[in-house]
């Protein structure tokens, strides 16, 4: 009878996920919290973190498109052929003869280029509202946050531009012909850096090799980590930076003196009191509800509706394969990746000459103008002095100005890709929208 | 309130989960239904009809392709063009059609695939990117769309030219006229005076040993009407080469839309190719291509004789000088053989004066393309005046 | 009936959600199966019969021994029938008897395998080494269209097959 009690339990389907069973609550609480996955979620979660308006999704939505190019990276792994007499073939098998690969690789290319794109809205979003700032809590460390954010932002774009290269057609090479140039006109390193990422002086097997494992493996780990990391940080600073708001506007109204509440600390790392200790004066019923089910089911929304999306413009745009590439011959116009297409437009009106000296334009638009940039946006948490009443509010009050800078920045980015993209045409010359190019010759 | 309205999510996540549902029915529809199929089952139907049920139950279904490893080339026409070996279907129509029979014994479509000789995108699996008139592929299929296009004055030669892959070294190669004829015109018009092929020839102009792989951006279109192709370039510029590139000294030959399209098709076959040894149809013996020890020592004596200095200044391109043996291809000035005397019946001053001050033609010609120093002008003087007493030699021999 | 059309739509919900996502994932699945083959080929054509040496000739293509003995033509795999690795030939100084199927035949030559020590007669049989049963023999034809002499591994053809021209 014992015997068949433990195959009995055995049997249960449990055995098969849970290695135990928490036999009481605290038990139970600390597998959560043991969790890598529950772990980046609080139990509860207010309200404004969840609507819509106050951080449109945008993480969420590049998270789950760097999930489905993860996923649809895999397949393509599967049947691309990272060699210069077989790549360009390869990728015409896909379009051509693999199931589906046509629409797995248009997913693979339009979700990165989506996920540019929302990387680049988070950011605004994030500067916009102010979310960079600590709040309330002790041990937070937003503007720290904030940079691993800039760090993410700038390996997507390495990775939208190591995958570039990979079809070897010749969109492929001299979009990366031009990126490559840039990165050499960087003073002292740059002859350097582009030896080393292109495995020699030019465009070859050795560059496409490279550009492979860093596309493949190399920069999307360093993206996991850094993604994991932020996540977390999220979580110890304390959720959203709208809470901190939401608790400092609570504590005027019901608080006058000091507040009573435990101290303690959390695997070490933060000291004092935290966010979530202090949200507990909350009117919980009022501005609260459970993770589960009602974060968890709205991230499931997003990322479905994202994954949705994709599938669907899918439908309608595909990837585009040129001819392949040719080291003789330059398409015209040859443009980069239309997120470094500003910068192509910088470094063909930055060329400054004073008198016989000449600085060009490969080093003021392509390295000083975006190095600048970078780093602005990098310290700029470090000098916004404002009052910590500014975290977590959409156009902060005592932000205005800095706001209007920043957008400003953005305008010009924005204004810069869209003339390179729709109206720069051969010669990189300037086309209005509606002015016909001129006739691109064929062979035949 | 607020947790009745998070409550709607389920209800979006629903109206997702449908139109994803919507899209994955669309991606399948094409899965199930590709261009392919329908020929596929077409085929079948036609087979049926025509040669009886038994044959057509035979037919395996499926993506199809021809895959020459040697070549690096893989096409997959046959996916739709399924009746290519079969007897009986020699009246069908395309894409159904027997292929005729003598030229895929010579060249079996095991060792060749399709498009080597036909152009065309061989990945593709649909009609308009196989056929290729789309944007960035640039061998389309050498077919009827393209002769309706340049409207040679024959059909079905415009395929010629990729003969010539193979056959580039033959002198003469069965059924391919148009290859053959241009051959012939570019040892009459002595195109090897100016201009290297093969590894031989002057460098008066430029070298066309791989002319067939300049691509289309390489070209000057301003000066040509119509399409703007490499293909209408060439064909303008052998028609007249002046006014599609004014600065060149290439003279004018007379050729016609026949000349001009078969010397076209044979520059565009002279590409880089990766050929292994077996499929050049003698290179067992030797490259048919090779001069004639005639037609060696007449280069050297062109380049090297008494008349060299005017080969080498171009002169040679529109005069003759036959008694140092120089032969022009255009022949559009006089023979120079006789300039001493010439010269002043034509312009009334002396050879002498006349390179100092030319007049006419010769003004722009010297003034622009052919520019000569003081001591040059000499030369050619002195030069003539030796070439006019061979001349004088000459004509009294053959009087006695 | 408002909670029969709540349960209808939900059903459609997760019908859609699960047949969608079931879908898609079919689809990378599907994706890894692949519709067309690079495979080199498993019929060679030859020269004309009077123009294929006396004696041994390895084929590339195919991984087979050709072997012309005046008029007649055979052909045996060098695919190792233990686990495939490509066997050598190797020719004897001295030729021995061995008996093969209660027969006495003269050996002039044998196959070893490299990888596990398999060792085959000239015919063929395997007589020691882990291998299970001797070389395969390949169909040797005359072409119909043009009289070279084609090597076939579709077509299976018993030990001993021989073609005399």
């Amino acid at each position: 009878m014992a015997e068949l009690e433990v195959k009995q339990k055995r049997l249960n389907g449990r055995g098969l996920f849970w290695t135990w069973s928490p036999r009481s609550e605290k038990e139970a609480g600390e597998s959560i919290v043991r969790n890598l996955l529950l772990h980046w979620f609080p139990a509860k979660v207010t309200l404004k973190s969840l609507s819509w308006g106050y951080s449109l999704w945008l993480g969420t939505i590049t998270a789950a498109l760097f999930l489905i190019l993860g996923i649809t990276g895999v397949i393509l792994m599967f049947l691309y052929v990272p060699s210069v007499e077989r790549a360009y073939q390869s990728i015409k098998d896909i379009e051509y003869v693999v199931s589906f690969g046509w629409f797995i690789r248009a997913m693979h290319r339009n979700a990165a280029h989506l996920m540019v794109a929302s990387a680049f809205l988070h950011m605004v979003r994030v500067f916009l509202t102010g979310a960079y700032k600590n709040g309330i809590g002790v041990g937070q460390n937003r503007p720290l946050n904030w940079i691993v954010g800039v760090v993410l932002l700038l390996i997507t774009l390495l990775l939208s531009f190591t995958g570039y290269l990979l079809p070897w057609d010749q969109l492929a090479f001299w979009a990366i012909t031009v990126g490559t140039n840039i990165a050499k006109s960087a003073p002292l390193v740059g002859e350097w850096i582009r030896f080393i990422l292109l495995g020699g002086h030019e465009i070859e097997q050795n560059a496409l090799i490279r550009f492979y494992v860093l596309h493949c493996f190399f920069l999307p780990s360093a993206v996991l980590i850094l993604f994991s990391y932020h996540m977390w940080r999220i979580r110890k600073d304390g959720g959203l930076a709208c809470v901190d708001n939401l608790v400092l506007s609570q504590k005027k109204e019901k608080v006058k003196d000091g507040i009573k509440s435990k101290t303690y600390s959390l695997l070490g790392l933060t000291t004092g009191r935290t966010v979530q200790v202090e949200a507990t004066l909350l009117d919980e019923e009022k501005y609260t509800v459970n993770s589960v089910p009602f974060l968890i089911r709205r991230i499931g929304l997003v990322m479905l509706g994202t994954f949705i999306f994709v599938a669907l413009i899918s439908l309608f745009i595909n990837a585009p394969l040129e001819e392949p590439a040719n080291p003789n011959v330059t398409p015209n116009p040859a443009k980069a990746p239309w997120y470094f297409l500003w910068l192509q437009e910088l470094v063909a009106i930055t060329t400054i000459r004073i008198g016989g000296f000449v600085l060009n334009g490969a080093f003021i638009g392509g390295i000083l103008i975006p190095g600048v940039l970078v780093l602005l946006l990098a310290i700029w948490p470090y000098f916004d002095k404002s009052s910590n009443l500014n975290t977590g509010v959409w156009f902060g009050k005592e932000r205005i100005r800095q706001n209007i800078v920043f957008l400003v920045l953005c305008f010009f980015v924005i204004l810069l890709i869209i003339i390179g993209t729709y109206m720069r045409g051969p010669n990189w010359e300037f086309y209005f929208p509606w002015e016909p190019w001129p006739e691109i010759p064929k062979k035949f | 309130m607020e947790k009745e309205k998070l409550k709607k999510d389920v209800i979006a996540i629903y109206a997702v989960a449908v139109i994803g549902l919507i899209v994955t029915l669309i991606v399948y529809v094409g899965y199930f239904t590709p261009e392919w199929k329908m020929y596929q089952s077409e085929f079948k139907k036609y087979v049926k009809q025509k040669l009886g049920e038994e044959k057509a139950k035979g037919i395996e279904t499926g993506i199809k392709q021809i895959y020459v490893k040697e070549l690096r080339r893989v096409d997959r026409c046959i996916t739709c063009h399924m009746g290519y070996e079969w007897k009986g279907l020699e009246n069908a129509p395309n894409p159904f059609k027997t292929h005729p029979k003598e030229i895929l014994d010579k060249h079996p479509v095991s060792k060749y695939g399709c498009t080597i000789c036909h152009g065309g995108q061989g990945y593709a699996l649909n009609k308009e990117e196989a056929h290729g008139f789309i944007e960035h592929w640039e061998e389309p299929l050498l077919g009827k769309e393209l002769e309706d296009l340049y409207r040679p004055p024959d059909r079905k030669v415009l395929m010629q030219m990729n003969c010539n892959i193979c056959h580039r070294y033959d002198t003469l190669t069965a059924g391919a006229d148009y290859i053959n004829y241009a051959k012939k015109l570019v040892k009459e018009k002595g195109c090897r005076a100016c201009h290297k092929i093969n590894g031989r020839g002057g460098v008066i102009g430029p070298d066309l040993t791989y002319e067939g792989d300049k691509a289309p951006e390489q070209f000057d279109y301003a000066r040509i009407g119509g399409r703007k192709s490499v293909f209408a370039w060439h064909v303008a510029h052998f028609k007249n080469p002046k006014m599609v590139s004014p600065e060149s000294i290439m003279p004018e030959m007379g050729f016609g839309s026949r000349e001009a399209i078969a010397l076209t098709l044979l520059m565009l076959s002279w590409k880089k190719v990766h050929l292994p040894p077996e499929y050049y149809p003698q290179s067992y013996t030797a490259l048919a291509d090779l001069p004639t020890p005639e037609e060696i020592e007449k280069e050297r004596q062109m380049r090297e004789g008494e008349g060299a200095f005017f080969v080498n200044k171009g002169c040679f391109v529109c005069h003759s000088i036959s008694v140092f043996g120089i032969e022009s291809a255009a022949k559009i000035g006089p023979d120079l053989s006789n300039a001493v005397e010439d010269v002043p019946s034509r312009f009334g001053k002396t050879l002498e004066n006349f390179i100092k001050e030319p007049t006419g033609t010769m003004a722009i010609v010297l003034g622009s393309q052919i520019t000569l120093t003081d001591e040059e002008k000499a030369t050619v003087v002195q030069l003539l005046t030796k070439a006019y007493e061979k001349y004088r030699k000459q004509q009294l021999t053959s009087k006695h | 009936m408002k909670l029969n059309r709540r349960n209808f739509l939900k059903t459609i919900g997760i019908g859609s959600l699960l047949v969608g996502l079931v879908g898609q994932l079919y689809t990378w699945i599907r994706s890894l199966f692949p519709n067309v083959s690079y495979e080199s080929v498993r019929r060679v054509k030859l020269d004309e019969p009077d123009k294929i040496p006396d004696g041994v000739t390895f084929i590339d293509d195919i991984k087979a021994y050709i072997f012309r003995e005046g008029k007649t033509f055979y052909a045996i795999s060098a695919v190792c029938t233990h686990l495939g690795c490509t066997v050598k030939y190797v020719g004897l100084s001295k030729p021995k008897i061995v008996k093969i199927g209660g027969k006495e035949v003269e050996v002039k030559w044998e196959f070893h395998c490299p990888c596990h020590g398999s060792k085959f007669y000239g015919d063929g049989t395997n007589y020691a080494g882990p291998a299970p049963r001797p070389l395969d023999w390949v169909k040797v034809e005359i072409s119909p269209e043009d009289g070279k002499l084609v090597l076939d591994l579709n077509k299976t053809v018993p030990q001993n097959y021989k073609l005399t021209v």
